[in-house]
């Protein structure tokens, strides 16, 4: 055998090692981006499904819009990765000359290897090259036939493990945080009722009943406001949002929000005779609802709020507001019939509730994480004393101003929204004055004056 | 065919190795530390180019080209440039003589230039046109002399000395000779052992004795064949692009337009202290440097490691730095550092 058809020989089994090396580097190269690609996507998914389970609407919107803007940059990280990342042979000989310290020798083989004039000393490198190639064996250069983004791939399947009982539990909680609260009622008089329209974002879960001649002018109050417009603007955005997201949670979820009880307002009327109607305890068993809406964390946020004014909003003088979220209050103005009907079996069946809050109630308002803020959040305990409760009356006033937030205090508790409370200033409040300056007298001003001059 | 002849006929790698190893075992039986400069001097030689050593005086600048001369046993020339100097002096001239036949006639007598190995001492005292009289000499091997061109004989190695220090009166060298020489090396003082050493070996009774690497008359054919075998060295086209990055990032203009291909390449002090980067010749120098060490090395190939290795010496003499340079103490060792470590991260 001729040396040069030796050298050949040689020559081929170097290209052919540096071959195996590219395939090897090749391999864990797609391994990485198939990996990571199914890493994002079982992660993504895993954390749309907890922010289902755990999140408001809104909020899960916004989460969900983060997690997809997120898995896609990875997504096209990882594509971009696995695309620079393709090994060409050039390549593989470069990092197995990097990897086994051969200082450009496979390099300068490969680059040569299809030169016509490689001049004198070709053969001298291949005979080098081929002499050190049990330092370029494709095990040797890249020991790892799997990649390490299978851990990746590994920790997103955990991920998504855990997320899955979780659905369960978040959905569970929901409930739990949502029945006591939603199922409280509160009393109201309709003359002290200021009604405006709500944030369009807070979704109603109110069921208002009362006797027909008190529904007759909440309608006219509500005609008069002029509340039965549509919501529309940003409101009618963030409203169509909410839908939205709500609808993909309960598609992702698989349950219904809707399963915390709604709060129960009873509208009475103080002064029956002036408006030619029965007490409200006379129409306490002929109540209607005029609304019932499915709700979540919004209608929770309004019963916790209203029940510690609903405690302390006995005095006279306080200006009664209520606030009626804006679908709630298009849905009444409209005088949705549908509503009415629908919500009809669901009446009080103790019509003739009194006003004091019953203890479920304080206990949800407790359970509401943040909710217990108690007296000391009520302004009119701190103008003048606190006026006698009239116990078993039914005019006891409530002021409520709610606003739509979905910031838990707690993962999974249900949204609180703090009251907002307009109450006046005490008219007997005496206005501030300075304590006038006492004389001192003449035996403490020398001492006085030697403890200056010490 | 004798042993010598074969090694003459066909070096081999090995050969040159230990030829390279042995020429720097005969200097430094002389020459006391100095061995990166020692190896860049030999790497210069075989690469067929000349060197510009610069050091203050007495770190054995001269002594050591006639020591490269004694272990090389090639002819050796000295010239000690002074301000009046001229080119015949270097060069030769023509003087008239009588023949025997009684006639007169012009001949020409060589100058100090007709060697295998030329010192140039101190060359910047030197009038630039004395010293662009070495320029052809340099480049093309040849001297001319009226109408008539003489060819030097091969192996031809320059080495000029530059004095730091004493810059009154003296002539900066010309960028188009600074150009010519392959390598810049610089001859630092000597550190205390090797001061120590060099005291007890040149004030001893003993002189260190030189002995010469090759036999009276080969040297010459021996180097010139170690020089070809050095040519025949391997590089991959990679490498030479590598090579090629490095000269470019140090020009201001093409660092601008390597940094919008490559954004690693881009060396900002070039742009703000470097008025005009290296030549070709810089590419040059550093791929011949790279495959004399490739060949100490026992490798027929380059690698990006070689190239880096007389980057400095391939470069820095190269690169003319602007004022902002010399305001803000910046010298061209620190550009040449900083566009290596540009250029590293491009590697292949």
């Amino acid at each position: 055998m001729s040396a040069t058809r030796r050298d050949e020989q040689k020559l081929w089994l170097i290209l052919f090692q540096i071959r195996g090396i590219r395939s090897r580097l090749n391999l864990l190269t797609g391994q990485q981006w198939l990996f990571t690609t199914l890493a994002v996507i079982i992660g993504g998914g895993a954390l749309v499904l907890l922010a289902a389970a755990r999140l408001g609407p809104l909020s899960f919107l916004g989460a969900a819009l983060v997690i997809l803007i997120v898995a896609a940059g990875g997504l096209i990280g990882a594509a971009r990765r696995g695309w620079a990342g393709r090994i060409d042979p050039m390549r593989a000989a470069g990092l197995a000359d990097d990897r086994a310290g051969l200082k450009g020798r496979l390099t300068t083989v490969l680059a040569l290897a299809e030169t016509v004039h490689r001049g004198q000393l070709w053969p001298f490198l291949v005979e080098d090259t081929y002499a050190l190639r049990d330092n370029y064996e494709p095990r040797r250069i890249e020991p790892r036939l799997v990649s390490r983004s299978l851990f990746a791939l590994l920790a997103a399947l955990l991920l998504a493990a855990l997320a899955t009982p979780d659905l369960n539990r978040g959905g569970a909680s929901r409930r739990r945080a949502a029945g006591p609260g939603a199922g409280g009622e509160i009393t109201a008089d309709i003359d002290h009722l200021e009604i405006q329209p709500a944030d369009p974002a807070l979704e109603p879960n109110a069921q208002i009943y009362a006797d027909p001649e008190t529904l007759r002018r909440l309608q006219e109050k509500l005609s008069a406001g002029g509340s039965g417009n549509k919501s529309h603007g940003l409101g009618g955005l963030m409203n169509r949002a909410r839908q939205f997201a709500d609808a993909f949670q309960h598609k992702l979820t698989g349950r219904n929000s809707a399963a915390g009880a709604p709060t129960r307002l009873r509208l009475t009327e103080r002064n029956p005779a002036a408006h030619g109607a029965d007490g409200p305890r006379k129409g306490g068993n002929q109540a209607q609802n005029l609304a019932k809406n499915s709700a979540g964390a919004g209608s929770n946020g309004m019963s916790n709020g209203a029940a510690p004014n609903a405690n302390h909003a006995h005095r006279p003088g306080a200006p009664p507001v209520a606030s009626i979220p804006g679908a709630q209050a298009d849905q009444m103005a409209n005088g949705n019939p549908d509503g009415a009907a629908a919500a009809a079996p669901e009446s009080n069946p103790n019509g003739a509730n009194s006003n004091a809050n019953p203890p479920e109630q304080d206990a949800s308002n407790d359970a509401g994480g943040g909710a217990n803020h108690g007296v000391g959040a009520d302004p009119g305990h701190l103008f003048g004393p606190a006026a006698p409760q009239p116990f078993g009356s039914d005019s006891f006033k409530i002021a409520i101003e709610a606003e739509p937030s979905d910031e838990a205090s707690a993962p999974g508790s249900p949204t609180y929204m703090p009251p907002r409370v307009r109450v006046p200033l005490n008219p007997n409040q005496l206005p501030d004055e300075p304590i006038a300056r006492a004389a001192v007298p003449a035996d403490d001003q020398m001492t006085i004056k030697r403890v200056f001059d010490r | 065919m004798s042993e010598a002849q074969a090694a003459i006929a066909q070096p081999t790698i090995s050969d040159f190795a230990r030829t390279f190893r042995r020429i720097q075992a005969e200097i430094h039986k002389v020459i006391i530390g100095h061995e990166e400069a020692v190896e860049e001097l030999l790497s210069a030689l075989f690469a067929g180019g000349h060197v510009l050593i610069e050091g203050v005086p007495g770190t054995g600048k001269t002594t050591l080209v006639k020591t490269l001369g004694l272990a090389l046993n090639l002819s050796f020339g000295r010239i000690q440039f002074t301000v009046d100097l001229m080119p015949a002096d270097i060069t030769g001239t023509r003087v008239i003589l009588s023949a025997a036949e009684g006639h007169r006639e012009f001949s020409f007598q060589p100058g100090p230039v007709f060697c295998h190995i030329l010192l140039g001492d101190e060359i910047n005292r030197a009038t630039p046109k004395t010293q662009s009289a070495l320029l052809e000499a340099m480049a093309e091997l040849q001297v001319t002399v009226g109408a008539n061109t003489y060819p030097l004989a091969r192996p031809y190695f320059v080495m000029a000395t530059l004095n730091p220090i004493e810059m009154e009166g003296t002539y900066p060298l010309p960028e188009a000779q600074l150009d010519r020489f392959l390598f810049k090396v610089r001859l630092a003082y000597p550190g205390e052992d090797e001061l120590v050493r060099i005291i007890s070996s040149a004030t001893g009774p003993e002189e260190a004795g030189v002995e010469p690497v090759f036999p009276a008359g080969e040297a010459a054919a021996r180097i010139e064949g170690l020089k070809h075998l050095v040519r025949e060295v391997l590089v991959a086209p990679s490498i030479e692009q590598y090579a090629a990055r490095m000269v470019r990032a140090t020009q201001p203009q093409n660092s601008r337009a390597l940094g919008d291909m490559h954004s690693r390449v881009r060396v900002d002090s070039v742009d703000r202290y470097v008025s005009f980067g290296s030549s070709p010749r810089g590419a040059l120098a550093l791929i011949m440097g790279a495959k004399v060490r490739a060949m100490l090395d026992g490798r027929a190939n380059v690698s990006y490691d070689d190239i880096e290795r007389h980057a400095h010496a391939a470069l820095e003499h190269r690169i003319m730095l602007n004022y902002a340079a010399h305001s803000d103490n910046v010298d061209a060792a620190q550009i040449v550092e900083q566009v290596l470590k540009a250029v590293r991260a491009t590697r292949a």
